[in-house]
């Protein structure tokens, strides 16, 4: 499996396939914070009001990360299906599976070293919404100081977990489209079709439902469970059951399928 | 026609026989002690000798059989080429020997090791399949690393990686063209990297699959001179090509498939002395033609005419000379030549003709078309004496070639 993982960076770090993820997650997360703190002062899209005050307290410093969640949730959804499904449509599947028999082994190299690229993706969006905050809050009347405190930082930190949590989660649908549909533009547009408007749309209409689709909890972690009734620790209990029933059936269907073209 | 030549006759004594019925443990060698064990421990011995081996391999799609009870025999250290039409069964037979499918019945052994377990034998098999497949946007080097570094070659030292990649890159002359991507290859160098990364373990069991596609004909000759060196060495390499004429002047053994089920396996020699040699003769004068004829049959020679057009390839076929088939070897060709000179009947021409393997696969596969048909409608009379299609082939042959 080490194997796997290691021989999985030499397509992710292809100039063109990283400067796109990077090119998107820098956007989404220059975007999420211009308009938090471009924001203050108004209503947000639930009708809450956004303040100064708000937007000064320890976890201030990721509000704009976590504000683009959904956009991050959509680039590691993405970034996971292109190359799983990728590798089915290039046919270097192949090619892998003869270098790598152990079908387990080598679906859970890739999935570490995806896992820890979704991850190191939401480290430089976190890490570029922070510094743009900083520059922001002055503009914005917005004080810092409690960023730099102790819970400043330990806010930081939970930010950024419950973002890769969040993140992962997306990848995770990514990963069980990708197998069972095997072409990247198959993949990411069933995956993204259920997570954003299906899934929204179910909610809307009828709001206990938010409790139990998965991509609604997974968003709920990645922001820190701050829209449910639904306590964080439940949310991030089903989400991860979720998640692990998608790669679990992921799985089985890659170990068992015959790969025939 | 020569019966009983083909490989049921030539094959070494240690040849395998067909499974038991009962037989189901899939490539099970294992020696017993008990005396129901004893068939089973011969099985082992005989397939020892044997690069790849099945009994009764079979793949079904729905009601469609892909492969049917194949019985496959890859002597170690041969070239051996894997031959038959498109839809033959060609691709899914290398899918399942290379762990990518599952078969629907059979079972079957690599270097050795059953097909059921892949990850004992597939480190020393080097593959190409269905043509190279790499990332587009990664260098050829690159792409060799990825699968150098899935492979553990070299461990955790990059050194050793990169000196096996430079190697098999020189191997195929893509030395130069390493650090471009493989989206820029033109399709004989993505041949070419294909087969470098077919030869990066140091393969027992080299397996292409349609190598020479796309290849100039300098490149088809590398590659032959490659895959012949490769054999030499003592690797096993088992090719499937479309290109007859490549496998005919390379392979000292060969496969023929036909919907999914076996026309032929053995040495192609074997094959090719089974068919039919003919002698076309062309008398200067379109009237001596049916005295030679005559002439030919009262010495007791296989004889056909045919008044309607020239020789086979002949450059002016459009002559409609008249000509006499005999079927013998090419050895009584100067014998004939002397008869018809004692009966005072100049030749204008006298050829052999020995069927190469293309003809005798269009003919066994029954795809005889374009200028194969057209030649052998030339031949037939009205005695039908044009071989029907599958003639030629012993039965051993012409079904299984059972070895």
């Amino acid at each position: 499996m080490i194997n796997a993982f290691r021989a999985e960076w030499v397509p992710l770090f292809r100039p063109r396939f990283l400067l796109g993820t990077l090119g998107a997650v820098l956007g989404c997360s220059v975007l999420g914070t211009m308009l938090t703190f471009l924001s203050v002062g108004h209503n947000d899209f639930d009708g809450d009001p956004v303040t100064a005050a708000a937007l000064s307290h320890p976890s201030g410093m990721v509000q704009g990360a976590q504000a683009v969640s959904i956009l991050l949730g959509v680039v590691a959804l993405s970034v996971v299906a292109a190359s799983l499904a990728g590798d089915h449509s290039h046919g270097t599947l192949r090619n892998q599976l003869v270098a790598q028999p152990h079908r387990a082994r080598l679906l859970g190299g890739k999935l570490v070293a995806l896992a820890l690229f979704v991850v190191l993706v939401v480290a430089v969006a976190v890490v570029v919404s922070v510094a743009l905050s900083f520059g922001l809050a002055p503009v914005a009347g917005v004080s810092t100081s409690a960023w730099l405190s102790a819970s400043g930082i330990a806010a930081l930190g939970a930010g950024f977990l419950n973002l890769c949590i969040g993140s992962l989660g997306y990848a995770a649908v990514g990963v069980l489209a990708a197998i069972l549909l095997r072409g990247p533009a198959a993949a990411i547009a069933v995956s993204l079709a259920y997570a954003l408007p299906v899934e929204m749309l179910i909610s809307r209409i009828y709001r206990p439902a938010r409790d139990w689709l998965p991509v609604q909890l997974m968003q709920e972690v990645a922001t820190g469970g701050t829209t449910f009734t639904m306590p964080y620790a439940d949310a991030l209990l089903r989400g991860v059951l979720y998640a692990a029933a998608m790669l679990l059936v992921a799985l089985v269907f890659f170990r068992r399928r015959d790969m025939t073209s | 026609m020569t019966h009983g030549t083909g490989p049921n006759a030539t094959r070494s004594p240690a040849a395998p026989q067909p499974a038991a019925a009962s037989s189901t443990a899939a490539g099970s060698t294992g020696a017993s002690r008990s005396p129901q064990a004893r068939p089973r421990r011969a099985r082992g011995l005989a397939r020892s000798d044997a690069a790849i081996w099945t009994r009764g391999l079979t793949k079904s799609y729905g009601e469609r059989r892909a492969v049917d009870h194949l019985d496959l025999h890859v002597p170690r250290g041969a070239l051996s080429g894997f031959v038959g039409p498109n839809g033959a069964g060609k691709s899914t037979t290398l899918r399942m020997l290379l762990g990518l499918i599952r078969p629907t019945a059979g079972r079957g052994q690599v270097l050795g090791e059953p097909i059921g377990r892949p990850d004992r034998y597939l480190h020393r098999v080097g593959a190409m399949i269905e043509g190279p497949t790499f990332h587009p946007g990664l260098s050829g080097r690159r792409n060799l690393d990825q699968l150098a570094v899935l492979r553990g070659i070299g461990g955790h030292r990059g050194e050793r990686r990169r000196r096996r990649v430079d190697e098999v890159l020189a191997q195929v002359g893509l030395s130069e063209r390493a650090k471009d991507p493989f989206s820029s290859y033109s399709l004989g160098m993505k041949q070419r990297l294909g087969i470098a990364a077919a030869l990066l373990p140091e393969p027992c069991l080299l397996i292409l699959d349609e190598p020479t596609n796309g290849l100039d004909p300098a490149g088809i000759r590398e590659i032959r001179a490659l895959l012949g060196q490769l054999a030499g060495a003592g690797m096993t390499v088992f090719v499937s090509s479309h290109l007859l004429t490549e496998v005919e002047q390379i392979c000292d053994h060969l496969v023929m498939l036909d919907r999914g089920r076996m026309l032929f396996q053995g040495h192609v020699t074997e094959l090719l002395a089974a068919e039919d040699p003919r002698i076309h003769l062309v008398p200067e004068l379109d009237g001596d033609a049916r005295r030679l004829a005559g002439l030919l049959d009262e010495a007791g020679l296989r004889v056909e005419i045919d008044m309607r057009i020239g020789p086979p390839d002949a450059v002016a076929a459009t002559e409609h000379r008249p000509v006499i088939t005999v079927h013998a070897p090419e050895g009584l060709a100067a014998d004939l030549n002397r008869l018809a000179m004692s009966a005072g009947i100049a030749l204008r021409s006298l050829r052999a003709h020995r069927p190469n393997l293309e003809e005798t696969f269009l003919r066994v596969t029954g795809e005889i078309d374009g200028d194969l048909a057209r030649s052998e409608e030339g031949l037939a009379v009205p005695d039908g004496s044009v071989p029907p299609v599958g003639a030629g082939l012993g039965p051993a042959q012409s079904r299984g070639g059972a070895t």
